[in-house]
């Protein structure tokens, strides 16, 4: 390990710099500038442009509000989707970072989507001393103090990529002690959606299945861009399982609920934060829907008046639903908009530095709930809240309200 | 005369030639120093050779090479590869799985000496003694070449049978199986996830870390010498037989190309290509993941040569690099210049336009609008023929045969029968194309075969090159059995062909027609091209001089036209071209079905002329003629085939008026009295 | 559930899949026969004709699964859903063919793949920027009727679909085999300059395959829809993908081998599943048509074209 962290003091010799540079020039600047990176391009398009939107809004509102006296903030957006891998592109995550880095403007970043993008960028942004909190990337790796040297080699070590979404290591596990302590699940089935997501947090929920003493059946991969799960679900049809668990987004999950509904109506389903949202309600639809535990990583907050707020503002600016990450970006946006008005109170200068200080003490409230990072940029609420579907007639179909609180899973 | 209009030809293509080096070499200078733009001091340059924007050219290269390495395969050998992400993705897995924090077997002894050369350190997590490999990546990348081309060779091994579109769609599949066999392989590859902590190359103790200029420099280096060997393979005997393979394989295997080994060279060779892309691309990423290696990879990759110029080196690099700064960077940062003109104009409009998601639909209109309007690529491989002046355009009619057809030099007439046909069958289905044929070829003798159309003259030529197999029967040249024998194998023993419908390369130019006839006696592999030592210099040189001399035989009827691609070429030339070819391929036997076909009866006599002293240098020659003529004036014997059998043979005039014949000729029942 | 019934299940499983992979292959072998094209623009034809459907359906009134139909009103929905898909992905086929590939005819090489390579991203990206991106709920109106056959349960969404694709694939080859544009058809297949000195008109009969093969896409669409009750703009990929694996696998420009291919790839995916392991099922279709183009490179119902010298 240490050839590895002599390698990086290289690189973050010619960012420091760079970092001082930015330092004296922001101090007299009112304007911050966010980058706020998405895989706007191919596949996942249609969420990136939510979790953008989250953001842009976060912004835009503070600008209005004049939430913070003197600053102005700015945001530059950047897709790491490309034509050429038809989906999102680490290379060009690696590309972004460095135009983040390398514009002395921008002081913080939002984003990025993928956790797959989030491994190129974090070292990247680790050399330029420039934070991001990722709204949705959930693999552990990134902020695994034992990945140190390798996702933040500069500073120290100091935490670069934070998160308003636990990691894959907190939710599934949670999930399952829910599963094996409330719904008395004795024999389950595991499916993932093969992204990296999903293979994550079904595999987390797996080992912690095994310890709570559930036969696990089996655990297979969904091709998400195939239509059809009729085999795998007549194979664990014939295995009769009491409960299925799946691990993924509403990508595959719309089109799984759809066929279990028509092939194992009677088994308990559930899944995580990926299929928390109103395109599962749209996509899914009822009756198939009905009854599927999800989670998210978070407290439920009673009285969700901000977040019905927060919604109804949503929906009449950018004319479309927002999901579950369009609130952790928004959350993440709200984060950098707490610390520079903490800075800003202060008289402190306003730097990549200053910003990544600020995070680790700060605890703002927001939309999920008050957030605090631990020293390794997670998220410190290990609370996974679940819901379960349940139709509400009066209410719109992909109205949050469908999801009904359940209570928080039990902590691993 | 001749020379003088060879000079003229040549000139404008030397000055083009030389223009060329110099933008050549102006770019290589350009990207050399791009990046110590940085240091100039000026904002403006400063922000050009940002960090970010070397990075975009570091990844533009990767996708060169990789363009570079498909160009091989598809440009130069024709096969339609579209799995051909697999590659890159295999170069990649090898440098990533084989240094990043995944798989540690524990540690025993059997380490110790991997240890010492660096290959593999001792780590110990939690306590047990594990090993982390750390393959250097220097060492990675010929061995991402080796391995990737191991696997161009063991997936093209199945598609040898298979032409076109069924050769694509089997390389799919192996472009779909390849990254699914890397996400379901957790273990090794971390699966979904992706590799973690892959390590940055390293050069005298400095690694490279994330800085992105030595990575720069790096796939610099890179692009230099795989384009310059790519442009040595090209113009190589092996370049000139995969593109013969391309243009028409059979014609190429009756030149004496070993369709298996070109093909699966041509494979091995892009393969190689793309592990060495691979290997590079994920050093510079650091992290792995099995869908960053799908389909759409493969298919732009694809585009990108077809955009550039398919078959063209500087094209598929030029392809490359359009496509991806496009996507990289122009079309990423448009919506921010056209905010910045809406600001800048106090035009609302163009403040709230946004394109970011629109990229792929631009993508696409640019695709289709290059298809309609400029397809040919950006830079075309094709080069355009020189014009002829009046001289060359206007044949100077040559009567008495070639042009110091001593050229040639004499043949050696042997004892006995240069080729004995004894017993052959051939069936195709329920049809019998020859029944129990027998024929002889004396050495130096000419031998004719007529018959109706249909009546397996041209069967016959395909069983004796090998493009058909017989059922039963024997065919012996020069007292060897040849039967069975691969269509080039038959080539090296000295059979040579023309074919009735002309299989020269439509494509490449006269000269590289007749060189390619050459190929059997030349000995140039892949290695020899690339590095073109002096043994090889002097083959070359020798070959050139050699396919001069052929061309030369027909006077100024092909000599001005020595550059010219074939396909411009009239109907009798291009029979020419065909014959040149087969001559090259300096043959002891000569095979021409139908050479005057289509010609006028004053090129049918200079041809006839031609071949006329052919015989008189001591050339057996073997011909499928119609025009009886022709024949009369050529052959010692003639061979009469109807419905696949021989119905009469013996000296021309006699065979004339064989009333069998005739009735052959006229269809049954035909009265001999109507065929005068 | 009994392995037997477990097998019957997952037969009825892979023939209703293989039937949608029949129906889609379909167009892919007709355009592939006359003009020995991959046209890589039918998986998005098909993507197009899933909002089609969806558009149809919703506008006479039926949204996601509330509204349930029996009798002649389910008959007449379908068949105006059927026939509005049909007919728009069929005109979009022949604007296709129409306005950028027959430019192209002449052209050798791959540029006229290329092209449906980039009308594939304007089209899928199209529905991106004006519809969204994200997964919609097909509206279904057919009632849930489950039929008992041992212990194997059968959808009667799933005989539907045969009939429907059985219904449309016999007029199909009864078309090609049959009428006069039909003949033309094959004969052109076989050898367009030859047909078009017998009088052959070969752009109508190139614009006919476009039209047929879309407009079976747009039925494979319907019939999909209602199955799965869900889309997607980037759907017609893996679809497409196996549908045309299938057709080679069949052996290409071969209208029974299509249907045969698509039958096969169905049952092999969903018995791959069942037997092995649905991470493995697409390394098996591939390796299964790897296999049988090594041993007949024809595929399963082509005929090798015999050498010409």
């Amino acid at each position: 390990m240490l050839t590895r962290r002599n390698t990086f003091k290289v690189a973050a010799g010619v960012a420091a710099t760079a970092t001082l540079g930015v330092a004296s020039g922001a101090h007299a600047a009112t304007v911050v500038k966010v980058g706020i990176d998405a895989s706007l391009t191919g596949a996942d398009a249609a969420a990136a442009l939510r979790v953008v939107d989250g953001a842009i809004m976060a912004f835009d509102e503070a600008n209005q509000l004049n939430t913070v006296p003197g600053v102005t903030f700015a945001y530059e957006k950047f897709d790491d989707g490309t034509a050429t891998a038809g989906q999102y592109d680490p290379a060009q995550g690696a590309i972004n970072a460095r135009k983040m880095v390398s514009d002395p403007s921008i002081l913080a970043a939002v984003g990025p989507e993928m956790s797959g993008v989030g491994k190129a960028m974090s070292p990247i942004l680790s050399a330029g001393g420039l934070i991001t909190i990722t709204p949705s990337s959930t693999n552990p790796d990134i902020t695994d103090p034992k990945f140190a040297s390798i996702y933040r080699p500069a500073d120290n070590h100091a935490p670069v990529y934070f998160r308003t979404v636990t990691t894959d290591a907190y939710q599934g596990p949670n999930m399952a002690n829910f599963f094996a302590e409330t719904l008395k699940a004795k024999k389950i089935f595991i499916l993932d959606d093969s992204g990296a997501y999903g293979v994550g947090i079904a595999n987390a929920f797996e080992g912690q299945a095994k310890k709570k003493g559930i036969q696990v059946l089996g655990h297979e991969k969904l091709d998400p861009k195939n239509p059809d799960y009729t085999a795998i679900l007549t194979k664990i049809k014939s295995l009769s399982p009491d409960s299925l668990y799946y691990g993924g987004v509403t990508q595959a999950g719309a089109k799984l609920a759809k066929q279990s509904y028509d092939i194992i109506p009677r088994v308990m389903k559930g899944g995580g934060d990926g299929i928390q949202g109103a395109d599962f309600l749209t996509a899914g639809g009822f009756p198939a829907v009905e009854g599927w535990y999800c989670t998210i990583a978070g407290p439920h907050l009673a009285g969700t008046d901000a977040v019905a707020a927060f919604t109804q503002r949503y929906i009449t600016r950018f004319k479309i639903v927002p999901d579950d990450y369009a609130i952790t970006s928004y959350d993440a946006a709200s984060v950098i908009v707490a610390a520079v008005k903490q800075l800003a109170a202060e008289k402190k200068p306003i730097t990549r530095a200053s910003i990544r200080s600020t995070l680790l003490t700060i605890t703002v409230p927001t939309l999920q709930g008050p957030v605090a990072f631990d020293a390794n940029g997670d998220i410190k609420s290990r609370i996974v809240s679940v819901f379960k579907i349940e139709r509400d007639a009066k209410k719109a179909v992909n109205d949050e309200s469908q999801y009904v609180y359940i209570g928080q899973a039990p902590q691993a | 005369m001749s020379t003088t209009t060879a000079g003229a030809i040549a000139a404008p293509s030397q000055a083009g030639g030389k223009r060329k080096a110099a933008i050549i070499v102006g770019l290589l200078i350009l990207l050399l120093v791009f990046p110590a733009l940085s240091l100039t001091g000026v904002p403006f340059l400063q922000g050009l050779a940002s960090q970010a924007n070397v990075d975009v050219i570091a990844t533009t290269i990767s996708y060169a090479l990789l363009a570079t390495g498909l160009n091989i395969v598809v440009g130069f050998a024709g096969l339609l590869d579209l799995g051909y992400a697999a590659f890159f993705a295999i170069g990649a897995y090898l440098y990533g799985v084989f240094t990043a924090f995944q798989v540690m077997p524990h540690w025993s002894g059997f380490w110790e000496p991997l240890q010492m050369l660096g290959l593999v350190q001792k780590m110990s997590i939690g306590g047990a003694d594990v090993v982390h490999f750390t393959l250097s990546f220097w060492l990675a990348i010929p061995l991402s070449a080796l391995v990737a081309a191991l696997f161009g060779v063991l997936f093209g091994f199945p598609t040898l049978r298979l032409q076109g579109d069924y050769l694509a769609i089997v390389t799919l599949g192996f472009g779909e199986i390849v990254p699914i066999v890397f996400l379901n392989a957790d273990p090794i590859t971390n699966g979904a996830a992706g590799l973690n902590g892959i390590q940055a190359p390293s050069l005298f103790g400095y690694s490279f870390g994330v800085n992105s200029v030595p990575y720069y420099y790096v796939a610099v280096v890179l692009i230099v010498i795989l384009t310059f060997v790519s442009i040595r393979l090209r113009d190589s005997r092996v370049g000139r037989a995969w593109m013969a393979i391309r243009e028409d394989e059979i014609g190429a295997s009756a030149m004496g190309v070993n369709l298996v080994n070109f093909k699966l060279l041509a494979f091995a060779s892009g393969a190689a290509i793309a592990g060495i892309a691979g290997t590079f691309y994920i050093a510079k990423l650091q992290t792995a993941t099995p869908d960053m290696f799908n389909f759409n990879v493969s298919a732009m990759i694809l585009v990108m040569v077809v955009l550039g110029g398919m078959g063209s080196v500087w094209g598929a690099i030029a392809g490359a690099t359009v496509l991806s700064v496009l996507q990289f960077w122009f079309l990423q940062d448009l919506t921010n210049w056209i905010h910045e003109l809406g600001t800048a104009t106090g035009i609302g409009f163009l403040n709230k336009l946004d394109l970011v998601q629109s990229i792929d639909l631009i993508f696409g209109v640019i695709l289709v609008v290059m298809m309609m309007y400029r397809r040919e690529g950006l830079i075309p491989a094709v080069r355009r023929s020189p014009n002829l002046n009046f001289d060359a355009q206007h044949a100077v009619v040559h009567r008495g045969g070639f042009i110091g057809v001593e050229r040639l030099g004499r043949y050696t007439v042997e004892q006995g029968n240069a080729l004995e046909v004894s017993d052959v069958t051939v069936r195709f289905g329920g049809l019998v194309a020859l029944n129990k044929v027998n024929l002889v070829v004396p050495s130096g003798g000419v031998v004719a075969v007529i018959g109706p159309n249909g009546s397996g003259k041209s069967t016959l030529f395909n069983v004796i090159t090998g493009l058909v197999q017989a059922e039963s029967g024997s065919i012996r040249f020069r007292g060897e059995e040849i039967l069975g024998l691969a269509p080039h194998k038959v080539l090296e023993k000295g059979v040579a062909r023309t074919f009735q419908n002309i299989r020269i390369f439509p494509n490449l130019t006269v000269l590289e027609n007749v060189l390619i006839g050459e190929h059997a006696r030349l000995s140039t592999g892949p290695v020899g091209a690339i590095l073109r030592p002096p043994g090889t210099r002097a083959e070359e040189k020798r070959a050139v001089e050699w396919a001069k001399d052929i061309i030369a035989l027909f006077g100024n009827r092909l000599a001005p036209r020595t550059a010219q691609t074939v396909s411009g070429l009239s109907y009798a030339n291009r029979r020419r071209v065909e014959i040149a070819r087969a001559l090259a391929s300096r043959p002891k036997i000569l095979l021409l079905d139908e050479p005057t076909a289509g010609m006028n009866p004053n090129e049918t006599l200079e041809l006839a002329e031609q071949i006329k002293d052919l015989k008189s240098l001591g050339l057996t020659i073997l011909l499928i003629e119609h025009k009886l003529d022709v024949v009369t004036r050529l052959a010692d014997n003639v061979v009469v085939l109807d419905h696949g059998e021989k119905i009469a043979e013996g000296p021309a005039d006699e065979v004339r008026r064989n009333e069998e014949v005739l009735r052959a000729y006229l269809g049954r029942g035909a009265g001999v009295s109507h065929a005068a | 559930m009994t392995g037997f019934d477990l097998f019957v299940q997952q037969t009825i499983n892979g023939l209703t899949l293989g039937a949608m992979y029949s129906l889609l292959a379909l167009g892919f072998t007709m355009v592939y026969g006359i003009l020995e094209l991959i046209n890589f623009a039918h998986f998005s034809v098909f993507m197009v004709g899933t909002f089609v459907a969806m558009g149809a359906l919703q506008s006479m009134g039926i949204m996601g699964q509330s509204v349930i139909l029996t009798g002649l009103p389910l008959v007449g929905v379908l068949l105006v859903a059927l026939a509005a898909t049909m007919t728009v992905c069929g005109c979009i086929g022949m604007g296709i063919e129409r306005f950028f590939l027959r430019r192209l005819r002449s052209v050798k090489g791959p540029a006229q793949m290329i092209t449906t390579i980039g009308i594939s991203y304007i089209l899928s990206n199209s529905v991106l920027l004006f519809i969204g991106g994200q997964g919609f709920n097909f509206p279904n109106p057919i009632p849930m009727l489950k039929y008992h056959i041992g212990g194997a349960v059968m959808d009667v969404r799933q005989p539907l679909i045969w009939a429907i694709s059985a219904v449309l694939m016999i007029g199909l080859t009864y078309f090609v085999q049959s009428t006069k544009l039909g003949k033309a058809m094959r004969a052109t297949a076989q050898d367009p300059e030859a047909a078009r000195m017998m009088g052959v008109d070969v752009d109508r009969v190139v614009l006919t395959a476009f039209f047929l093969g879309s407009a079976m896409a747009g039925a494979a669409a319907v019939v999909f829809g209602l199955y799965y009750n869900y889309t997607n703009f980037y759907i017609g990929f893996d679809a497409g993908l196996r549908a045309f694996t299938a057709a080679v696998l069949g052996g290409i420009g071969n209208v029974p081998g299509a249907m045969l291919g698509g039958l096969l790839i169905g049952i092999i995916e969903t018995m791959t599943s069942q037997f092995i392991s649905t991470n493995w099922a697409e390394v098996v279709i591939f390796s299964i048509l790897i296999l049988v183009l090594v041993f007949r490179p024809a595929g399963l119902l082509g005929r090798v074209a015999p050498n010409k010298s």
